[in-house]
């Protein structure tokens, strides 16, 4: 059976994280995605970890996550050259997906504009190309600060924090390849193309956990954390034998089914827990469920409570996710052989679709450059000559 | 719906909480036809039958007019260009209601636990059955194959479960003070979207239908590679790091004036902290010479930098600091809460907000969408539906006479409204 996306080719533009993550899920579902990056490799390659922590323009832990399957054309995007070569490509593609300060995108959108047949358009900014903030330069920090999330992400009075590296800006590139695939399906099916815009803050703050319409609605921002509530509980984390678990247990039936799984079902009965007087009696509570805790690893907290239908999970590292039975059973990491860094355990498909999906390798910076010119007519001394002049 | 990139596709949801719900309003913002079958005669998570004690019981609209579980904010916010219709589909009236549905459909996508679809007769296989061409997406937390089949969780519980919230959090605070987040709920929304196209293009190659399982955990965890490769590649653990970059300084979120206001500064480059420097009155430290001026140097001189943009930002309010510091060209954000949100200058000057009008919230400001588009852009057609508000409507399209109609709603098969719980 073919991959989803096969015969579909997405070019995407910048070397940023968001295009980056974007067009990977095409890329793995069957696309053939041609990677078009700034010469020095762009900020993606850039980031770490890397491995024995020696810089490399090619191993990097993002670029071989996000970069799966695709081909690479290193080329000079603020030069008129490199745009004519873009533009043949977008000529010959179904999607361009691309992230460039503003007056090099609109330069790139204005060329391929004129070529017949062309291919959608994915315009991803972190504000957008109008309105005063237009040339403004952000990171995934800065663009979550703008977002109301980060404010969120805090404890009352506290310093806002970030996610961890990037998750924002992967969150704005999975939200290109949803609009992407619509935008690939209407081409595809219809013939008519579409041009998108994403402006990053936007993606961020329009989703959900974002609580703008909360607040709209309600009038008041509602309290953040300051540890575990005593008021609503259980909810968030709480200590056990090998680590934290973390419940959202503090509502029905959830609490209910909780007495029952700890072994005490007559709590639900006592007066000191039932409906508001709940509120006053954390302490009394955590008598029963601190000791039940403390004598099981957060597995057994996590399998035992589950089997009751208490939404609890276990609060895991990295080496714990990675042989959590559940991702194990379903071979939630894969790994790939990628020529220079060895093999490489990344995460499998967002979804399971038969048995459609692969990962391979990430390529070199600049791997395909030839073999894309030669596909797209430029004679071997139009190549030179661009390599020359620097554009290649 | 003016955007027409999902025109001619009907999806039929069935999902509570916020990720299959926010998937279906992008499916119906993208121009795909979606009927959100509501849980009936037990309402949602998100829709409670009386405001809640305590904080909770803010979630409500305020000043609104109505019964709770159709002003709650948590339920309006991932509910919207979809029409609704209430059916308890454990009734015998209520399973023929969805095998029409189902009929009919290209999508139909549910977020229940796994194995409850199988238990209610609407799993794939029944599925198939009744519709050989429909995409069934099947979207519970930790997916539907393996040994925590039938578990349930929220967001926060599957952010937890990928290796997230243990990189979160305050490096000097205990795990217990790691925020609970939902942003599992975003990117399972998103993916939901990129899964059904993925799916009908499928039907196009194949000329069947077919069915995905799409595991909410396992579409957080490729966005992680932050997470994991420091542990595959090097072995480390990755640490809680709060705002610190370890191969960036500036990067950090300090104090500005006033009450909790918050501003994030980073420089990334030599350029960005010239600009930078100069504005905290220290131009001096981006001069050839200075330890300071270079990468490694500000690496090693971290606090005292630190201590000096704190010093500047404790002058100005956040929006103020994060002005003059993108003006002198370095990176600079205020850490807006949702008030900020409706007053950024950039927001209003797009014209991003919608005024969303609703029969019990009355007019209310809502977010924006996701995206634009330079023809047939998103729009706001239909505000969050009530419960079983288009009963009559979408069953006369499935062929129920008017009598029939009044029948099920007669036996409690259908409905508008649920029980309120004697006080």
């Amino acid at each position: 059976m073919d991959q989803p996306f096969e015969g579909l080719r997405v070019v995407e533009a910048g070397g940023t994280v968001a295009v980056a993550a974007a067009t990977k899920t095409f890329s793995d579902f069957g696309a053939d995605v041609l990677k078009v990056e700034p010469l020095d490799g762009g900020v993606m390659r850039r980031m770490v970890p890397f491995p024995d922590d020696r810089p490399h323009i090619d191993r990097g832990g993002f670029h071989l996550a996000f970069d799966t399957g695709k081909r690479s054309i290193a080329l000079d995007l603020a030069t008129p050259s490199g745009r004519e070569v873009l533009t043949a490509l977008a000529a010959n593609a179904d999607l361009l997906v691309l992230e460039l300060p503003p007056e090099v995108a609109e330069a790139v959108l204005e060329t391929s504009g004129d070529v017949p047949g062309r291919a959608s358009t994915v315009t991803i900014s972190p504000h957008g190309f109008d309105g005063p903030f237009r040339e403004r330069i952000e990171n995934d920090m800065s663009m979550f600060a703008w977002s109301t999330r980060m404010h969120r992400h805090a404890v009352e009075g506290s310093e806002p924090l970030r996610y961890g590296p990037q998750v924002p800006s992967a969150q704005v590139g999975a939200t290109a390849a949803a609009a992407g695939s619509a935008a690939l399906w209407r081409k595809t099916e219809h013939g008519e193309r579409a041009d998108i815009q994403i402006a990053g803050v936007e993606a961020l703050a329009g989703n959900v956990d974002s609580w703008f319409v909360i607040w709209s609605m309600a009038g008041v921002n509602l309290p953040r954390g300051d540890g575990p509530s005593k008021m609503a509980y259980p909810a968030g984390n709480y200590a056990c034998a090998d680590g934290y678990v973390l419940f959202a247990a503090q509502g029905e039936p959830f609490f209910t089914r909780l007495c029952a799984g700890i072994g005490h079902p007559e709590l639900t009965e006592d007066p000191r827990f039932m409906d508001e007087a709940r509120a006053m009696h954390w302490d009394d509570f955590m008598t029963f469920l601190g000791p039940w805790l403390g004598a099981r690893t957060r597995n057994e907290v996590f399998t035992e409570l589950q089997r009751f239908g208490v939404m609890v999970a276990p609060v895991l590292e990295a080496p714990d996710v990675l042989t959590d039975p559940q991702a194990v059973a379903r071979g939630s990491f894969v790994e790939v052989d990628q020529p220079g860094a060895g093999t490489t355990t990344l995460a499998g498909p967002p979804f399971r679709l038969d048995d459609a999906w692969q990962a391979r390798p990430a390529p070199q910076l600049g791997e395909h450059t030839a073999d894309v010119l030669d596909e797209l007519g430029y004679s071997r001394d139009e190549q030179i000559a661009l390599f020359r002049a620097g554009v290649i | 719906m003016s955007s027409n990139l999902l025109t001619g596709i009907r999806a039929v949801e069935a999902c509570e909480v916020w990720a299959g719900p926010m998937g279906g309003s992008l499916l119906g913002d993208l121009g795909a036809e979606v009927v959100k079958v509501e849980s009936f005669p037990r309402s949602s998570m998100t829709r409670p039958l009386a405001a809640a004690a305590g904080a909770q019981g803010s979630v409500l609209s305020q000043g609104a007019d109505g019964p709770a579980y159709e002003i709650s904010g948590i339920h309006h916010l991932a509910n919207r260009n979809k029409r609704n219709i209430a059916v308890d589909v454990r009734s015998e009236g209520g399973t023929a209601v969805m095998h029409r549905l189902i009929a009919q459909a290209d999508v139909f996508f549910e977020g229940y636990s796994a194995g409850t679809m199988e238990r209610l007769g609407f799993g794939w296989e029944r599925v198939r059955e009744i519709n050989p061409r429909v995409v069934m997406v099947s979207m519970p937390g930790w997916g539907v194959e393996g040994p925590y089949q039938g578990y349930v969780t929220l967001g926060s519980g599957l952010d937890a479960g990928a290796g997230h919230a243990s990189i979160r959090g305050y490096p000097d605070r205990d795990p217990s003070y790691i925020p609970g987040i939902f942003h599992s709920d975003a990117t399972g929304a998103l993916a939901l979207v990129t899964a059904v196209v993925a799916g009908l293009r499928r039907r196009e190659q194949s000329g069947e239908g077919c069915f995905i399982d799409m595991s909410q955990i396992e579409v957080l965890t490729w966005q992680l590679p932050g997470v994991f490769a420091e542990w595959t590649m090097n072995q480390r653990r990755p640490q809680r790091l709060g705002n610190v970059d370890p191969h960036i300084v500036p990067h950090g979120c300090y104090r500005a004036a006033g009450d909790d206001s918050w501003v994030v500064i980073a420089a990334e480059t030599d350029r960005q902290w010239a600009g930078l420097a100069a504005l905290i009155g220290h131009a001096r430290w981006a001069k050839d010479g200075d330890p300071r001026a270079s990468v490694p140097g500000r690496l090693r001189a971290r606090e005292e930098i630190d201590s000096a943009i704190a010093t500047f930002t404790a002058t100005a309010p956040a929006d103020e600091i994060a002005d003059r510091v993108q003006e002198a060209g370095a990176i600079a954000a205020p850490t807006v809460d949702s008030a900020g949100l409706l007053g950024s200058p950039q927001l209003n000057a797009r014209e991003w907000f919608n005024t969303v009008e609703h029969r019990y919230t009355g007019s209310r400001i809502l977010n924006g969408f996701l995206w634009t588009t330079t023809e047939h852009p998103p729009s706001w057609d239909r505000a969050c539906g009530l419960v079983g508000e288009h009963n009559d409507e979408v069953l006369v399209e499935l062929g129920y006479s008017g009598d029939e109609i009044a029948a099920l709603a007669e036996k409690g098969v259908i409905g508008d409204r649920y029980e309120l719980p004697s006080p």
